[in-house]
């Protein structure tokens, strides 16, 4: 029996050594011994799906693709708004519908060549072609003619004269050309289905859209011009997006999808690529032709693929890793974390929200949408997420400075009480009666994943408390639910969220701006007066001006309640203290021009570096 | 013998192609696809991919196509990964899931037979009762609860070795997983051992090699052995097809970049090459794991003929 006990004597020897080291330990998580020289050990998330900038979609590729391409703009280390890159400046015309860059004489690719204005209209070109397929190209739907072209769309020209026709001759005003269907049937039966169609289209050619019609001009070795179809004050902070990232054109059609491997990869960014052991490693070094390469100090980042959070922890507590992605930490551990001068909390350009399917009863009546969302205390809810602020808009908490944000309805039981009873939900005297409520018409469903079940619990609990009505709870695998949910195959809530594709407020708000199923509205609401809202403001030029008309769409959406707004994410990583130029930003993309390894303790970062300039 | 692998060899082939018809109905059943995520896609972009994947096509050309493919050794390309061949992940994932798997096979193979065979050989004696305790701790004690704890110990308490990571063979980072992953394997060979040890050793042919005046390590080591460990060798076959093939839940916690981690990926993304060779990859061995077995059989045990 000796070795049983010692066994014994093992397991609670170690437990008890893993409960004190917090303790224990000083106030940084685990060891703090830094690297030698510069090297910066990241984990990024999962396996990349490509190193093609204009094919993966996810942040994890972000972030490596930050440290290989070079945009025309990239995200400042602490806002994420844009600044200068291979675009020294730009120019905007009036109604923010056409932006001109000036690139870098001095701006090259990794193998020498000089980086131009033709290789961005190459790459915009080949990220928006629909053999590609690239999953990102409605990033640059702002783009004229972007969308028709990456649809297989056609113009309608007059075969005699070469005239196109014009979308003002069909609707409204438009100085743009008319767009149609590319597939024969569907344009027949859009044409059949409309008379002024029918009168334009009789007797015209019908011409595919190309490449060359999309609204990127050269007109030089370096100056860019983007056309829009819109207004767009934003557009140049999306050109930091990965999808805007210039490839190499020789390499590119050289090797065809293989000229991402290392041996053949020619990028633009602060980094090159030096090895790639998929699920193991993507190793990058510091790229001698780099324009700025003065102002690059790590030699090498080394990405690890990870994505069980434990490991994650484990590997940084031990001093393997220096930094983390964002909501890295798992709930259970934050009581002993959040207080750690290691531990990133900052807002962040991403909320959580409940969509509610607004074509099925009970929840077609609004009363009874907002009385759901009036029931829940999320203040409370906030503090149970500990890493969160409540939130009853659509826009995250404190990220758009200056923006006016409007306020929807807070916690307010006896209201909601009210309002289901005005709904019908209530016994003879007139009061409302809980039993009267079809439970077995809502539920609330949402992807298999501990943090979701853990406020869907709370959220449920709520509404049992404040209105006597247990919502089923749902929960489903990941990708079964994502088609459930776009679909409007769900009855009641279903869970969301959102993460800013850029720093404006208006990527939140044209979610709504399009008809479910199918799209990111999760609702089934759409308005057009919300629509032509949003229009307006993006036509806004005083920017303060426009913020205000966003911020009326934004409190008029909220009113007609297609959703429950529930947190503001927080960022949620952690650094080691010798990592500095590294912040908690909104979207946690990190210029890793500006990062660095500190060997003196007495310049560390002890708590969240400051994020204001 | 010679008849015998080959009708085995003969049936395999019809095993195999079941196996991927049916994994392939289920993916096909399975709601939602590889191109989904948090924000929905426009139908147009959905339909570009749909063509350039060619999963616009009836479900009977893809089915064939994929079939043709296979048969040439072809397994297809990933869709999550693009541009990666299922053939090259799976060439740079299997020989981890391999060294691991071996190298935990060998050390549960060594220590637990060792163990086994000492506990029948002292049946009933304080060596027996500790090391059958020890085993029976092994069993019951899952590898995601073993795995963490050592890591605890020896990662975050003693900083000894790495938490996770892979750093080739041999480096410091193999012993954690290793060792988690051999601990079952240990245990259950040697209750196997012992069990098939203890039956042995009361056998007729033992007395008479003991009445012949044989040594008594003589006895246990050429003569009851080799009768002793048939349970170990018939357990060996399925055993090692698992270690091999990537075990799913230990690279998963030690961020190994086997067979197992991209298993588990490969299905969360719906990403169906992938799976695809992944399951025919895992039944090609089993089935040949077990011909090995019963080949082995004759080898060891007198009285099987083929």
């Amino acid at each position: 029996m000796r070795r049983g006990a010692a066994a014994l004597t093992l397991i609670v020897s170690l437990l008890a050594a893993g409960c004190a080291t917090p303790a224990a330990e000083s106030e940084f998580f685990g060891k703090v011994d830094p690297p030698e020289g510069q090297v910066l050990r990241y984990i990024t998330g999962s396996e990349p799906e490509s190193l093609d900038p204009q094919f993966g979609t996810g942040q994890p590729e972000a972030r490596i693709y930050m440290a290989l391409y070079e945009g025309l703009t990239e995200y400042h280390p602490k806002t994420t708004l844009p600044i200068p890159a291979i675009a020294e400046r730009w120019d905007v015309n009036e109604d923010s519908s056409e932006f001109v860059f000036h690139l870098r004489p001095t701006a090259r690719w990794s193998n020498g060549d000089a980086i131009t204005a033709h290789d961005f209209v190459y790459s915009f070109r080949r990220g928006l072609s629909p053999a590609f397929a690239s999953r990102n190209a409605y990033m640059s739907y702002y783009i004229l003619y972007a969308r028709g072209y990456n649809e297989g769309g056609v113009f309608v020209r007059d075969p005699s004269s070469g005239r196109f026709v014009q979308r003002s001759e069909v609707s409204g005003e438009s100085p743009l050309r008319l767009v149609l269907p590319g597939d024969e049937a569907t344009r027949r039966q859009a044409i059949g289905a409309d008379p002024a169609l029918q009168k334009v289209t009789a007797g015209k050619q019908f011409v595919p859209i190309r490449a060359e019609d999309i609204g990127v001009e050269a007109l030089d070795d370096h100056t860019l011009r983007i056309t829009l179809t819109q207004g767009a004050p934003f557009f140049v902070g999306m050109t930091a997006h990965q999808f805007f990232r210039p490839v190499h054109r020789p390499t590119v059609e050289k090797f065809g999808v293989r000229w991402t491997d290392p041996e053949h990869i020619v990028t633009s960014g602060p980094f090159i690529l030096k090895e790639w052991r998929p699920y193991d490693r993507l190793v990058v070094v510091a790229n001698p032709m780099y324009w700025d390469a003065a102002t690059v100090k790590l030699r090498e980042i080394r990405f690890y693929p990870i994505e069980v959070q434990t490991t994650m922890l484990n590997l940084y507590k031990a001093g393997e890793v220096d930094a983390i992605y964002n909501h890295t930490v798992p709930p259970s551990w934050l009581p002993i974390i959040r207080g750690l001068k290691d531990y990133m909390d900052a807002p962040e350009i991403a909320i959580e929200y409940y969509g509610i399917n607004t074509t099925k009863p009970p929840m077609d009546d609004l009363r009874v949408r907002k009385a759901f969302n009036m029931a829940i205390d999320k203040a409370a809810l906030a503090r149970f997420r500990v890493v969160a602020k409540p939130l009853t808009a659509f826009t995250p908490e404190g990220i758009f400075p200056g923006y006016p944000q409007p306020q929807g309805d807070g916690f307010d039981v006896s209201r909601a009480r009210e309002l289901l009873a005005e709904a019908g939900y209530r016994d003879a005297t007139g009061n409302y009666d809980p039993g009267a409520f079809p439970t077995d018409q809502v539920e609330l469903v949402y992807n298999t994943l501990e943090a979701n079940r853990q406020v869907a619990e709370f959220v449920q609990a709520q509404w049992k408390q404040n209105l006597g009505i247990t919502v089923p709870l749902r929960n489903m695998e990941f990708r079964t639910f994502l088609s459930e949910r776009s679909n409007l195959n769900f009855k009641g809530f279903a869970r969301a969220g959102w993460i800013g594709d850029y720093m404006d407020p208006y990527t939140f708000l044209e979610l709504f701006a399009v008809p479910s199923p199918g799209t990111n509205n999760d609702s089934g609401w759409f308005d057009p007066k919300y629509v032509d809202m949003l229009s307006k403001a993006n036509r806004t030029l005083d920017p303060m001006k426009r913020f205000e008309i966003l911020a009326q769409a934004e409190a008029y959406m909220l009113e007609a309640q297609p959703i429950i707004p529930l947190l503001t994410r927080a960022t949620d990583w952690m650094k080691k203290p010798y990592v500095k130029g590294m912040y908690p930003n909104p979207g946690t993309l990190h210029a890793w021009k500006f990062v660095y390894i500190e060997h003196d303790p007495a310049k560390w970062d002890y708590g969240v570096p400051a994020l204001a300039d | 013998m010679l008849r015998f692998v080959i009708r085995r060899l003969i049936v395999t082939l019809p095993l195999v192609l079941v196996v991927i018809t049916l994994t392939w109905g289920l993916i096909r059943l399975a709601p939602g696809n590889f191109y989904a995520s948090e924000r929905a896609l426009p139908a147009a972009v959905e339909q570009n991919i749909r063509v350039k994947y060619g999963l616009d096509q009836p479900w009977y050309v893809q089915y064939g196509r994929m079939l043709g493919n296979a048969l040439r050794g072809d397994l297809g390309t990933s869709l999550q990964y693009e541009g990666r061949s299922v053939n090259e992940i799976l060439a740079r994932t299997i020989p981890v899931s391999a060294a691991v798997g071996f190298l935990a096979y060998g050390l549960a193979l060594v220590v637990g037979v060792a163990a086994g065979t000492l506990a029948a050989v002292k049946q009933n004696s304080a060596l027996d009762y500790t090391s059958m305790a020890v085993a029976m701790f092994g069993i019951s004690l899952p590898n995601f609860v073993l795995g963490p704890l050592l890591v605890l110990l020896f990662s975050l308490t003693l900083y000894w070795l790495p938490p996770a990571r892979w750093d080739g063979l041999p480096s410091r980072s193999m012993v954690l997983p290793v060792l988690t992953l051999s601990a079952v394997y240990m245990a259950y060979i040697a209750r196997l051992a012992r069990a098939g040890m203890l039956e042995v050793l009361r056998s007729d042919y033992i007395r008479t090699a003991r009445a012949k005046g044989l040594d008594e390590k003589q006895v246990i080591l050429r003569h009851a052995m080799r009768g002793g460990l048939l349970p170990v060798v018939s357990f060996s076959g399925p055993a090692l097809a698992i270690l091999i093939t990537g075990t799913v839940v230990v690279e998963r916690i030690f961020a190994l970049p086997g067979v197992g981690n991209y298993f588990i990926q490969a299905n969360l993304n719906r990403d169906e090459p992938l799976i695809l060779g992944i399951v025919v990859f895992i039944s090609i061995v089993v089935l040949f794991f077990n011909l090995l077995v019963d080949v082995a059989y004759g080898f060891i045990d007198p009285r099987v003929r083929y």
